[in-house]
């Protein structure tokens, strides 16, 4: 009879669950029901997000370029200059890497062959305000050694940066480490670097373990809410093409406007850096400088005008004098393409072969970048 | 017995000048560890400053990187930025790309872990957003495309009521304690926005359907909040400069559909939006984008009383 009892519970207790169960599923559906006619009501412009990706951001920036040289057998061509390929991408909660893979033509045999132009990790978790940088890349030094050419507001680089660092410029193999400085004030930045160098004009890849070392210390300061200044100096040490050291002293002084409100409209820029280098020869010692001024204007939203002094000794002969004046307008179609025409006049008191032996010649680039894919930021 | 009492003279002495020394570093000690308990916050606009102060109120310390009257799109990474995001305990972003060209060069050159992507310091405000215009496929054809959706969503007041959860639950992950005085500051935001909604939307009542020509496709979250229907844009593509076609093509709109007003934002120039005024006798009105944008509008209300006061005016 209790077993009676008891079973005649349970199937009662179940029963009762069951209604409960089935009216939870009815509110479920209900609830269902009314949430889809909330969607179907929502104004239709709204969308659901894109799916997000873990590629790294890819992008291939295009240089070509068409040139004219008042001397030469061969004086006047054109060709895709460079082609740029990078990827950027964060690594882990602990690094960042960026790549730039570089396929440059050969001017005189038309080949082209490529190259990883940088390639390294950058730490982003280091304390004391320290980062770490690994692999292959630009030096710090100056203001336009780290940045990438077709990023610079000029077609052909600076004679004194051409004559001490190469077209190329001053890269390596290596370690660098930055510290900010703990000053409320201003913005200060101490560089150290450790590299094996890319084979430059002042610098040889040192077969031994002369390493070539570099420090820079970057001050900047907001003059007003428009205007700043900064100044950077730099100091590197390296075996030269002679097996001796060379040592180079460097100042970067640059001082820009732009209208916060109207950034996008209007800006001036005045850019200087000098160089000093002390190369030991076999029985000497070669003092020689270098340096250029450069003025940068945009004179409407889409276009600027830069105006170039440069001013060089050869790293190797201080009295090697190497003066010229340019002069560049660049069109910017969008963020992703502009065009570029510059002129240049260059007088020199040693006759080269490289120049076919003129002493004064005029040159004439042109220049049209393009970018497709997502590129990075420039530092500023 | 002079010499006994003299000893312990200098010692008092010395223990008062000691005992004087301590309280000083005791007092500079608690005023650091009064300073150490700041949050400091740093935000990539003026809006979300302005949202922050209110839900972070008395514990935090804030700055923000683009002024009011700047177009954030393009802000110069300055390294003077660098100083106050090396010393912040929270990021927060607008995000969607909005900020690409600057802000991600900005946080690796901040050396400061607490504040990169993926950390407890990083709040994007755009989480949870309903976006708009958010693209089925990315052509660069059809100008800046955003290939999150249009970023320019804090000028839906309703929207800023989900920044402020986001960025109040980035303060609650780092600084559990405070936990009940950010979520009163968010209740009593939540409510202010509630409160003025319905202010904005009587204002506005009148003008549903209002048909207007925009600068820069940066108002459709504003439009679909207040009803008004942007028949076209000044640029012809977004990133685009009005073009003299584009101008011929906007004048024939306004003429035909009896627009009256062209609205824009505090860093575009009006010459292109004057010329088709003078043609069509159409007003153009420069809207505030952000807080701090004109005099007056120093919070996240002022913005939308500024924008609706001088929009419903220009509509009459």
């Amino acid at each position: 009879m209790k077993k009676n009892l008891l079973l005649a519970l349970m199937l009662f207790a179940r029963q009762l669950f069951a209604q409960t169960d089935s009216l939870n599923s009815d509110s479920l559906l209900l609830l269902q029901i009314q949430n889809d006619m909330k969607e179907a009501a929502a104004p239709p412009t709204i969308q659901q997000r894109i799916a997000a990706s873990a590629n790294p951001d890819i992008s291939a920036i295009g240089d070509f370029r068409g040139y004219y040289r008042s001397y030469g057998k061969h004086n006047f061509d054109a060709a895709l200059h460079e082609t740029e390929f990078s990827f950027q991408s964060v690594v882990d909660p602990y690094a960042r890497a960026d790549f730039f893979y570089s396929v440059a033509e050969d001017e005189k045999t038309g080949e082209f062959s490529g190259e990883i132009e940088e390639g390294y990790l950058t730490t982003l978790s280091l304390p004391g305000h320290l980062q770490l940088k690994a692999g292959r890349f630009k030096e710090q030094m100056g203001r336009i050694n780290p940045v990438h050419a077709h990023a610079l507001p000029f077609i052909d680089m600076p004679d004194a940066y051409v004559n001490f660092f190469g077209e190329d410029g001053f890269k390596g193999d290596g370690l660098s480490l930055s510290w900010l400085l703990p000053n409320h004030s201003f913005f200060q930045e101490l560089t150290v670097e450790a590299t094996n160098v890319s084979e430059g004009p002042s610098f040889e890849r040192s077969a031994g373990n002369n390493y070539l070392y570099n420090a820079h210390l970057k001050n900047f300061w907001d003059l007003t809410d428009n205007a700043t200044l900064e100044l950077g100096l730099s100091g590197m040490t390296g075996e030269n093409l002679m097996k001796k050291i060379t040592n180079i002293g460097a100042i970067d002084l640059t001082y820009k406007w732009k209208p916060i409100r109207y950034n996008t409209y209007k800006s001036v820029t005045f850019q200087n850096e000098l160089y000093y280098s002390q190369a030991a020869l076999d029985s000497s010692t070669v003092n020689a400088i270098g340096f250029y001024s450069l003025l940068n204007v945009q004179i409407a939203k889409r276009s600027f005008l830069a105006g170039r002094f440069d001013y060089s000794n050869n790293p190797y002969s201080a009295k090697f004098v190497q003066e010229s004046g340019s002069l560049t307008l660049g069109f910017l179609a969008t963020e992703f393409q502009k065009i570029e025409i510059e002129g240049k006049y260059t007088t020199m008191n040693t006759a080269l072969a490289e120049n076919d032996n003129q002493k004064k010649f005029v040159s004439a680039y042109l220049r049209w970048i393009f970018v497709i894919g997502s590129h990075g930021a420039h530092t500023y | 017995m002079k010499s006994i009492i003299k000893k312990y003279l200098n010692f008092k002495n010395k223990v008062k000048r000691n005992s004087k020394i301590i309280t000083s570093i005791c007092i500079l000690f608690s005023i650091n560890s009064a300073i150490a308990g700041t949050i400091h916050v740093v935000t990539t606009t003026q809006d979300t400053k302005s949202i922050a102060e209110i839900i972070g109120g008395t514990k935090v310390e804030l700055f923000a990187i683009a002024t009011g009257y700047q177009n954030p799109h393009f802000v110069d990474p300055k390294p003077s930025y660098i100083i106050k995001l090396s010393n912040a305990d929270l990021y927060v972003t607008l995000g969607l790309d909005l900020e690409a060209g600057w802000s991600p060069s900005l946080l690796t050159s901040s050396k400061n872990k607490k504040i990169q992507k993926g950390s407890d310091g990083y709040v994007d405000a755009s989480v949870g957003v309903n976006l708009m215009q958010v693209p089925s496929s990315i052509n660069r054809a059809e100008g800046d495309i955003h290939v999150f959706g249009n970023p320019h969503y804090w000028l839906d007041p309703l929207n800023g009521k989900i920044i402020a959860r986001n960025i109040c639950n980035g303060l609650e992950k780092i600084s559990p304690e405070n936990k009940d005085y950010f979520e009163a500051n968010l209740k009593t935001f939540d409510a202010q926005i509630d409160a003025k909604i319905k202010v904005w939307t009587a204002a506005m009542e009148g003008f549903k359907g209002a048909k207007i020509i925009a600068y820069h496709n940066e108002w459709c979250y504003f439009e679909n909040r207040f009803g008004l229907k942007i028949v076209d844009f000044m640029e012809p593509k977004p990133g685009i400069p009005p073009s003299p076609s584009q101008l011929v093509k906007i004048i024939k709109e306004v003429k035909e559909n009896s627009i009256k007003v062209i609205i824009t934002s505090p860093y575009f120039t009006t010459s292109s939006s004057d010329v088709v005024s003078k043609q069509t006798g159409s007003k153009t009105v420069v809207l505030a984008t952000s807080v701090g944008a004109f005099d007056g509008i120093k919070n996240y209300f002022d913005l939308f009383d500024y924008n609706i006061k001088l929009l419903s005016a220009s509509l009459k």
